[in-house]
């Protein structure tokens, strides 16, 4: 299937799964300032915001289209891509990195082949690096969605990896 | 008011204002870049610091603080001077030094601000910005790499256009101007962000590397397209009308215009302008001197009653004026009439009989100071982009409640809390009676409405429009007319707006009584932010009414004439810059008639196709290429002076109609300034004008208004054949008329006709958008590209009136609702 194949067979699928969105909707119709509640909670019903869905939102709440793209694209929390089943975050702050942060945030890239915010095809992994996860103590240290990983090393992304990648994606 | 200093000045200035105002009040001026007056503030550049002793030194932007009592300004100590310098500094770092390609050169607020500070060098390094500049459109050139993030286009398109194309995408040093997902711009492409631009990052294309800022002259104008009457500067070079200039100052509107203002005036030195008169020889238009056709257009005038006359609302006053005098006094005829006669029934008939003036009784000045608009179809908003600009400034920034009734939704509706009402297609003036009945059911009825003529006939007349019985006839619910009729009455003003024109057959005589009874009941009239105002659709709609140009005493209407022509009772036909064959209804009857008529004189800036049609075409001047006065759609009368030179071969329709009572033994007045001293005087409201005292600002002329209940004739509900859709006509946003067809702007954006219909009948036909679908009605089809939209209902299409390629009167015959098939 081509690129653009596969993007149409998507929005195709999202045409139905409005649904999802008019739910999120329903329930924040009445609400001043609905946008940021609304945007989150379709975010969490699609792991990310299509397109098709801002343009229903923003139809459904009568805001305009730039407007939430504005939103969408200032907070780090939204994400207007696919992500992963599981989100790797590694910690690049000042504990993590004296502790080694590098090497672990390479190994991960080694071993995935995906990079800062990148998600890997098959809808398994994306990767993150952040800050600061605020456990300098464990330092370095990688969450996976939410399961923190303290005194990491090579072999624990190893590990991580092989675990996640056995677990199923549904 | 409350008292200051500012730079050791005694100053006062009014309790709302902030610290800039004040001190541009009293001649103290402070450098701005992201602020305007027309919107709210922002305070983004900091190029307006100032200190203020109370608070201990610190700089604030005066942009957006507010005066208090006793407050000490400094706007230019060294250290503010220092800070201006370095936010200058800052802006030019990333900001491209190409000013000697930039268009905005010369009229720029970065670079007059950099020459005013000085700033020649810079402490900083960076790289400049390295965006991919928007060429999408053919309209607006966006250049992000130029922008100073000042918000003003994001702000004027939400706060005054109300379309919001615009917004600040990412953020920190990431962030720009742009459109939802990166996508290129497109939008209403009125061009307001350009107007405010402050810098090079938003252009008008057309205008791109045509002439430098400076070497532009400026003339005052005014707008040549709908009745609005909003001002223009054009600017020219060369004899030729190559941009227009914003003046915030300028008229009510502070510069404003929509797409057709602005990008709509390459019709004037259009190369398609007819440029010799033509005379049909053997069946062919060939080139001929003005003598000889004047003599031969003379020849056939003098004919009394078989000649008749049809005039585009284009005009000017005067114009309309002595060709009025032409017809009337050396010709012999009273059959004349503009606008296909119907268009404007609303002002000629309706008020006429309602409030006894033939004018609007209010002005759209009143839209801001009302409490509630009542606004009879979002088509108000295509029709007058820059009403539409007043509305969502009354909604936005006053509080404004909006209310409409109309047949499909539109972008009114979405202004806030503004609620709409969509009933079936051609049952406007049953709802407004539904709500005459709701006022008098439930006592609504002002004290005074009782002692207005006609009382009893009306309350009589309402008993079979309960609000119950027209919203079963009209597909909405009895409870939201009442809602809407207890709204109305009781807010303390409110307006009622509609258009008018020639593809809203339906805004009629009828819906303007029917509009008037509601503003007597509630004593709503003669007030501010009160009254009915009927937005008529060309630029001198109103100056023709004023004018006394249309069917009167006896004369043939519009449509009556084309008939006469048809049965061969009309034989000369001089049609002075309509174009019937496209935009009066029943393209196949309009065809015969001038094909009937003996003898066909068409006055034209272009051979349309109903010039085509002629024995004699005169090439004409456009508003650019003279001088004279248009009245606007509420009486605003503005002169406007000739920006360029005519053409050597083209006459003023004033110069023509003169030649010709010349030749038929009359006395025109020497100039329209003459003529204008005449009118002035014997029309209603325009007593005291001059050209000279209408040069800056025009002047309103009053109407004086003599209340009366007159019965409307709601029409029978319509409900399209089985199987059928109702089609709707009227104006599309880019168009006015079948002038702007000529203006390359318009027609860049809005080159076709089209039919918009609903999700539900796409699905149901099985239509997408873009295809091309055959629209059939009794009368002929069509065929059209679909333009899948939500704010149609299902049932419902419509289709604009402006196309000459795709007439939309080969299947529209001039009802207010037509039944067609739409089929792939």
């Amino acid at each position: 299937m081509s690129n653009a194949a596969a993007q149409q067979a998507e929005e195709q699928e999202l045409v139905v799964d409005l649904i999802k969105a008019d739910q999120v909707i329903d329930k924040y119709i009445d609400l001043p300032g609905n946008l940021m509640p609304v945007l989150q909670g379709v975010q969490d019903a699609y792991g990310y915001v299509p397109r098709i869905v801002a343009d229903h939102v923003a139809e459904r709440l009568n805001v305009y289209p730039s407007q939430i793209y504005g939103v969408l694209t200032f907070y780090a929390q939204f994400h207007l891509k696919p992500r992963g089943r599981f989100i790797i975050r590694v910690c690049v702050g000042t504990a993590c990195h004296v502790q080694g942060a590098q090497r672990i945030k390479e190994t991960f890239f080694n071993l995935l082949g995906i990079g800062h915010t990148e998600t890997s095809a098959d809808l398994r992994f994306t990767f993150e690096e952040v800050a600061c996860l605020g456990a300098c103590g464990m330092a370095p240290l990688a969450m996976v969605n939410d399961d923190t990983y303290g005194k990491m090393t090579v072999q624990k992304v190893d590990e991580i990896v092989a675990k996640y990648s056995a677990l199923p994606l549904d | 008011m409350v008292n200051l200093t500012i730079d050791g000045k005694q100053v006062t200035a009014p309790k709302d204002a902030t610290i800039y105002d004040a001190a541009k009040l009293n001649g103290i001026k402070i450098p701005i870049l992201c602020h305007d007056k027309k919107l709210k503030p922002f305070g983004a550049c900091r190029m307006c610091l100032v200190e203020v002793e109370q608070m201990k030194g610190r700089q604030i932007p005066a942009c957006t603080t507010p005066v208090t009592e006793g407050m000490i300004i400094q706007t230019a100590t060294p250290e503010i001077v220092k800070a201006r310098e370095l936010v200058l500094e800052l802006l030019l770092l990333n900001h491209p030094l190409d000013c000697p390609v930039c268009d905005k050169a010369g009229d720029c607020d970065l670079q007059n601000l950099t020459y005013d500070y000085k700033v020649d060098s810079n402490r900083f390094t960076d790289l400049k910005f390295q965006h991919e500049i928007d060429y999408n459109n053919p309209l607006i050139e966006r250049d992000m790499n130029r922008c100073v993030l000042c918000g003003k286009c994001v702000r004027i398109c939400d706060e005054i256009v109300g379309y919001g194309a615009l917004t600040f995408i990412d953020r920190g040093i990431e962030t720009k101007i742009g459109c939802e997902f990166e996508d290129g711009l497109n939008c209403e492409f009125c061009g307001s962000c350009i107007s405010v631009c402050p810098v090079g990052s938003l252009l008008a294309r057309p205008f791109k590397h045509k002439a430098r800022f400076w070497a532009l002259t400026k003339h005052e104008s005014v707008c040549g397209y709908c009745g609005t009457g909003c001002r223009l500067t054009l600017g020219v070079k060369d004899n030729k009308v190559l941009t227009t200039i914003y003046d915030e100052n300028q008229g009510f509107h502070k510069g404003q215009l929509c797409v057709r203002g602005r990008f709509g005036y390459q019709f004037i030195n259009s190369k398609k302008r007819l440029t010799t008169p033509l005379i049909k020889k053997n069946g062919r238009l060939i080139e001929s001197t003005w003598d000889e056709a004047l003599d031969l257009v003379a020849g056939r005038l003098n004919r009394g009653n078989s000649v008749a006359a049809l005039a585009a609302p284009r005009l000017t006053n005067e114009e309309l004026a002595l060709f009025k005098k032409l017809l009337v006094e050396n010709v012999g005829t009273k059959n004349f009439d503009h606008a296909a006669g119907y268009a404007h029934a609303a002002l000629t008939e309706g008020f006429s009989r309602s409030f006894g003036a033939t004018a609007s009784s209010a002005s759209i000045l009143d839209i801001q100071k009302s409490d509630l608009l009542l606004v009879i179809k979002t088509d108000s908003y295509e029709t007058h982009p820059v009403v539409g600009f007043e509305v969502n400034m009354a909604v936005k920034n006053k509080g404004v409640k909006l209310s409409i009734i109309s047949d499909k939704r539109g972008k009114l509706s979405k202004l806030p809390h503004a609620q709409t009402l969509v009933h079936r297609p051609g049952s406007e003036v049953a709802v407004l009676n539904a709500i005459a009945w709701t006022l008098l059911d439930e006592k609504l009825v002002a004290g005074s409405a009782s002692l207005i003529a006609g009382y009893a006939d009306l309350e009589k007349s309402l008993s079979g429009f309960s609000a119950e019985a027209v919203a079963a006839q009209c597909g909405i619910s009895a409870a939201d007319i009442k809602k809407l009729a207890s709204e109305y009455a009781a807010a303390e003003k409110a307006l009622i707006i509609f258009p008018a024109g020639q593809a809203y057959s339906g805004h009629n005589a009828d819906l303007a009584t029917a509009a008037a009874n509601l503003a007597f009941l509630t004593g709503k009239y003669d007030k501010e932010g009160c009254g009915v105002l009927c937005l008529s659709e060309k630029n001198n709609s109103q100056g023709a009414v004023d004018m006394g140009f249309f069917a009167q005493d006896g004369g043939l209407n519009g449509l009556q004439i084309l008939d006469s022509c048809a049965e061969g009772t009309v034989k000369t036909l001089f049609i002075a810059g309509e174009n019937p064959l496209t935009s009066y209804p029943n393209r196949s009857k309009v065809k015969a008639a001038l094909e009937a008529v003996e003898f066909l004189i068409v006055s034209e800036l272009f051979l349309t196709e109903t010039a085509a049609m002629a024995d004699v075409v005169l090439p004409v001047c456009s508003f650019a290429e003279k001088d004279g006065t248009f009245t606007s759609t509420d009486r605003r009368v503005q002169y406007f002076k000739q920006a360029i030179r005519k053409s050597v071969l083209i006459k003023t329709d004033y110069e023509v109609f003169s030649s010709l009572i010349a030749r038929l033994g009359g006395v025109a007045p020497a100039t329209p300034a003459v003529l204008f001293s005449e009118i002035a005087d014997k029309t209603a409201g325009y007593q005291g004008m001059t050209h000279v005292s209408l040069l800056k600002e025009g002047a309103f002329a009053a109407a004086v208004t003599t209340p009366k209940f007159i019965v409307p004739q709601a029409a029978a509900p319509f409900t399209a054949e089985t199987g059928k859709l109702s089609l709707v006509t009227g104006s599309a946003l880019y168009h006015n008329g079948t002038l702007s067809q000529y203006g390359e702007g318009p027609m860049h954006v809005c080159p076709e006709n089209y039919v918009e219909l609903s999700r539900t009948d796409a699905a149901l036909y099985k239509i997408a958008e873009g295809d091309l679908v055959t629209v059939s009605s009794s009368s002929g089809s069509l065929q059209l590209k679909a333009k899948i939209t939500p704010r149609m209902p299902a049932g419902v299409v419509f289709s604009p009136y402006h196309f000459s390629d795709a007439p939309i009167n080969t299947i529209w015959s001039g009802a207010p609702v037509t039944s067609v098939t739409v089929s792939k």
